[in-house]
């Protein structure tokens, strides 16, 4: 697997364009800053400095080449590279608290940012004013909304919030998209209508994905449980006590199987098995390799003794290769159906690049869906 | 036989837990009866006793044996401590992590 280390912080959140060559990440202040690939090296190209305050959500729309960002600073900016500048346009989200997760829309014609005010912000471009417009979804969201992420037909948006639930909202906005035929969620979709609520699991939704079909929905909470709603099965929920810490990120790799991780700093398979209604984990995909057994030089004896007060070989080390915990989980090629590669960024300021095929040689045991 | 007998008061305490009830009288004498049928297994059958359990019943154990630390009796914390690290085995840190997430306490 590629491991960068790009900073000594965490990174806040990433993004990359749609040939990946190129890496939009917060480095934990209130800039955005992206990187290119050069060869095996990362360079950085740009430094987006608009925000007043952290940021904490960027997207990268891949065919408008736009970014979108947002922040605690309670603004959102879209981003449009003029030249070899990237100009920012302010986005009025009417919040009175920190913005905390922003996604463009399947078509980008809308993007949706999560906040602390409790709600959700749609927002479109207005042709007549020149200018960016939002509307509210608020009903029932009581708490902070976390995560966000977006059906393939443009118009329903799931939503994990701090209020420990998943929903999945109609975002459908008239000006701009024609109405959505149904879907398993449901047929009548006017804006805001809440399509599925789950009931109460106990913990903060930290992440939230759909499946390529659109057709389930999975998210993780602060409980250390997986959750996946199942359209096709009448919208019943299929979840897993894991055995983890609280995971933090979620993405599905095949219409069958997730991959998520957390504060264990290691990504893991998930597989749902569909005729049972069951999830189950699939192992974990950080498996480090063998290190040498050698035994400790008088030295670091002596070292391990000042430090530690121990003189144990054990390695008090992680062994996996993020140090710290991972905090999102990218899709790179292939699609949520067929990925092939996925990314994940932590708060150790590293960013990996994982390879389904090369995880799947590996670990022999691994079993993908 | 006795261990037998244990075992099965074990399933019995863990089946008749009174999860979601207000009832602050009911859920002391649970947890009462609990820590009864936990301090009276022999430190070689909790093992067992742990393996026994599915999912849902491992994290219920461990939100026994927390609740068990708050009170702490004469050797209590000693048996409890034994069966946390049973069940820690089976459940992982998740099912801590689930005593702490907790909104319906036992």
């Amino acid at each position: 697997m590629a491991y960068h280390s790009f900073l000594l912080e965490p990174i806040s959140c990433h993004a990359w364009n749609k040939d990946r060559t190129q890496i939009a990440l917060c480095p934990n202040n209130h800039e955005v800053h992206i990187y290119r690939k050069d060869g095996a090296k990362w360079s950085k190209v740009h430094e987006l400095k608009e925000h007043n305050g952290q940021v904490t959500g960027i997207d990268w729309a891949p065919e408008s080449n736009r970014l979108v960002t947002c922040g605690t600073d309670r603004n959102a900016y879209v981003w449009t590279l003029k030249g070899n500048v990237w100009k920012p346009t302010l986005v009025i989200l009417r919040i009175n608290r920190a913005a905390r997760c922003v996604k463009w829309s399947p078509k980008e014609n809308k993007f949706a940012v999560g906040s602390g005010s409790r709600l959700i912000s749609i927002c479109y471009f207005e042709q007549e004013n020149d200018w960016w417009v939002c509307k509210h979804i608020k009903k029932p969201i009581r708490s902070t909304v976390l995560s966000l992420d977006w059906h393939p037909n443009n118009v329903l948006l799931a939503a994990g919030s701090c209020d420990f639930k998943c929903r999945i909202f109609s975002a459908y906005i008239k000006e701009v998209e024609e109405r959505p035929s149904p879907t398993p969620w449901g047929s009548k979709m006017p804006f805001g209508e809440l399509m599925f609520e789950s009931s109460s699991s106990c913990g903060w939704v930290h992440s939230i994905c759909f499946s390529a079909s659109g057709s389930r929905v999975a998210w993780v909470s602060h409980d250390s449980t997986l959750c996946l709603a199942d359209a096709g099965k009448k919208m019943a929920v299929a979840s897993l006590c894991t055995e983890t810490l609280p995971l933090l990120a979620v993405t599905f790799i095949t219409e069958n199987s997730l991959v998520a991780a957390g504060h264990d700093c290691c990504p893991m398979l998930f597989t749902y098995e569909e005729s049972q209604g069951v999830l189950t984990f699939g192992g974990k995909l950080d498996v480090p390799k063998q290190s040498s057994q050698r035994g400790l030089t008088a030295r670091e004896r002596f070292q391990n003794l000042d430090k530690k007060a121990s003189s144990d070989t054990a390695n008090a080390s992680l062994d996996t290769l993020h140090k710290n915990s991972i905090s999102q989980i990218s899709v790179l090629a292939g699609g949520k159906d067929k990925c092939s590669q996925f990314c994940t960024t932590g708060m150790d300021g590293g960013m990996s690049i994982w390879d389904v095929k090369s995880l799947e040689s590996a670990l022999k045991d691994l079993k993908i869906k | 036989r006795r261990t037998g007998e244990a075992l099965r008061a074990f399933h019995a305490a863990i089946r008749s837990s009174p999860g979601h009830s207000r009832n602050a009288a009911l859920k002391e004498q649970a947890q009462g009866t609990m820590l009864k049928v936990l301090t009276s297994f022999k430190s070689s059958e909790i093992e067992q006793a742990v393996n026994s359990l599915d999912r849902n019943g491992v994290d219920l154990l461990m939100k026994y044996i927390y609740k068990g630390f708050e009170k702490p009796t004469e050797n209590s914390s000693a048996i409890l401590l034994q069966w946390h690290e049973k069940a820690l085995a089976v459940g992982g840190l998740g099912s801590i992590i689930r005593v702490l997430t907790a909104r319906k306490t036992v």
